[in-house]
């Protein structure tokens, strides 16, 4: 199994002088579904957010496909971003328009400037936004405005979203973290059905070890910036449990 | 128990006492501009009834002999309006991305952009039609000219203000999918501004309507002009028909906008 992601030496220090994260290393392989868990503002969110470059790192490497993100210029940058799909905890669709477009959103990476900043897309890209769509139980909301939408409804949207940009990775921030349990259950379900399905590589930050344990292929554990767990979730017994969380 | 009742009722004391202290204040602040500017209630009256006495006679009946020859400075009136109004959302469109927080690049642009939207809004576009006549002359282009410029300094100043509220995890959703910078502001930025941007111009458009009268009055053209020169050569019927149109135009702008507002956001 080669690496899709490689992290190596991971520093970032934020401009009020929060070390997020102090030394992260490691390695995920392709096809492999990881839940990162660690309790708040133990860095998780950084992470996600430096192997896209929503964050700038302060040191290290992160190999995305055999690209430096952090070395990336501001065109490899959008590059990589369009191979990375991200979900996040407050869906973050546009609200005001259509659950369709928000769907094509996705598209704009592959698009010219011009063109995307149009809102010009091809026939077959709108067909596929449409599969997607119905793929994941949507086709009825399709042109319903966004903010019309249940949030477990919009979560499902903001995985379409992903989904269009045919990622290589999906980056989820705390994907359920804004759901009800039985909502949760079926977001997580879906996350993980389509990655296998499509082989596509997932991080998904959560907060609840249960469920991190019930879908992951593998756990990561932060804690204060830095890896304290890195194994199966067999291995993730109540001491390992306690090193994340802490006393 | 005991020391916090008396901490408790020493500040009710004092916040009574401060009550007191600016009610007297007021009065008396009231009672010296009265005597400054002569005001008294017994003037007050004794005019009221020559105001009654003028309106009565001298105005009415209109005269609506006059309402063909008053059609062409209302039409002016409206698009001085209308053309302040669009032209001045199209540069503070552009200015509000400079005055904005989230979107300005450098902070001393950012304040001068400000400070310069913050003199041509408090600088009332009647001074403006005033010092624009010295140099254009009587007539509409002076009347446009002011307008444009108080809506700049209102527009910018609130355009920017929607552009700082907007939902950045809208923005990050969008940048995240590798969408470039006009791709961001086109499917990020823009549909959370849309609504803003129509009710703020929109509501320019009556101030507009309204201010462009007054303007007129100095010699901005349009119905104002109209009212003024009508004024001067005693011809109060007329006047009185011109002032009539004032308010229905008003009116009639309230009601239009306040549909589309309706209709759009």
């Amino acid at each position: 199994m080669s690496a899709i992601l490689e992290i190596r030496n991971l520093r970032k220090q934020y401009a009020d002088g929060t070390l997020a994260l102090k030394d992260v290393s490691l390695r995920v392989h392709r096809g492999e579904f990881v839940a990162v868990i660690g309790s708040s503002g133990a860095g998780k969110s950084t992470l996600l957010r430096c192997i896209n470059r929503l964050v700038e790192p302060s040191g290290g490497s992160i190999i995305v496909n055999g690209v430096d993100a952090v070395k990336a210029s501001g065109r490899q940058i959008r590059r990589l971003r369009r191979e990375v799909g991200m979900i996040f905890q407050q869906f973050n669709l546009v609200e005001r328009v259509t659950v369709l477009r928000n769907v094509l959103h996705g598209r704009l990476g592959y698009r010219n400037p011009i063109a995307g900043a149009l809102g010009l897309f091809s026939r077959q890209e709108i067909e596929e936004a449409k599969n997607i769509l119905r793929r994941l139980g949507l086709h009825e909301q399709m042109y319903k405005r966004a903010d019309e939408l249940s949030g477990g409804q919009q979560q499902r949207v903001g995985i379409a979203r992903a989904l269009s940009q045919k990622p290589l990775i999906i980056l989820a921030d705390e994907p359920i973290a804004s759901l009800d349990p039985a909502t949760s259950e079926t977001i997580m379900q879906i996350l993980s059905a389509i990655c296998r399905e499509d082989g596509i590589t997932c991080l998904v930050n959560l907060h609840q070890v249960d469920v991190a344990k019930r879908y992951a292929d593998r756990i990561i554990g932060i804690r204060q910036g830095t890896v304290v767990f890195d194994g199966p979730p067999k291995a993730l017994d109540d001491k390992a449990v306690g090193k994340v969380y802490g006393p | 128990m005991k020391r916090s009742g008396q901490l408790l009722e020493d500040l009710q004391k004092r916040k009574k006492r401060q009550i007191w202290l600016a009610a007297a204040g007021i009065v008396l602040i009231t009672a010296w501009s009265a005597r400054e500017t002569d005001f008294s209630v017994v003037s007050v009256v004794r005019g009221f009834g020559e105001i009654v006495r003028f309106i009565g006679q001298d105005f009415f009946p209109p005269d609506f002999s006059a309402f063909r020859s008053l059609i062409g400075p209302a039409v002016d009136t409206i698009c001085i309006s209308f053309v302040a109004m669009v032209v001045g959302a199209v540069l503070s469109l552009l200015l509000s991305f400079f005055a904005a927080a989230t979107t300005c690049p450098y902070r001393w642009l950012q304040a001068s952009v400000r400070a310069v939207c913050s003199v041509l809004r408090n600088i009332p576009a009647l001074i403006w039609a005033l010092l624009l006549v010295a140099a254009y002359g009587l007539g509409t282009l002076v009347g446009t000219l002011a307008l444009i410029l108080t809506s700049v300094g209102t527009l910018t100043r609130a355009y920017a203000e929607i552009l700082e509220e907007i939902d950045m995890g809208q923005v990050e959703a969008v940048r995240a999918t590798g969408a470039s910078w006009p791709q961001v502001i086109a499917h990020a930025v823009l549909p959370q501004f849309f609504p803003g941007f129509v009710g703020w111009s929109l509501y320019k458009l009556e101030l507009n309507m309204r201010a462009s009268t007054l303007i007129g009055m100095v010699g901005g053209g349009g119905l104002g002009f109209s009212i003024q020169k009508g004024l001067k050569l005693f011809q109060f019927q007329e006047v009185c028909v011109a002032i009539l149109m004032v308010i229905v135009l008003v009116l009639t702008t309230e009601f239009i906008t306040g549909k589309l507002r309706e209709r759009l956001i």
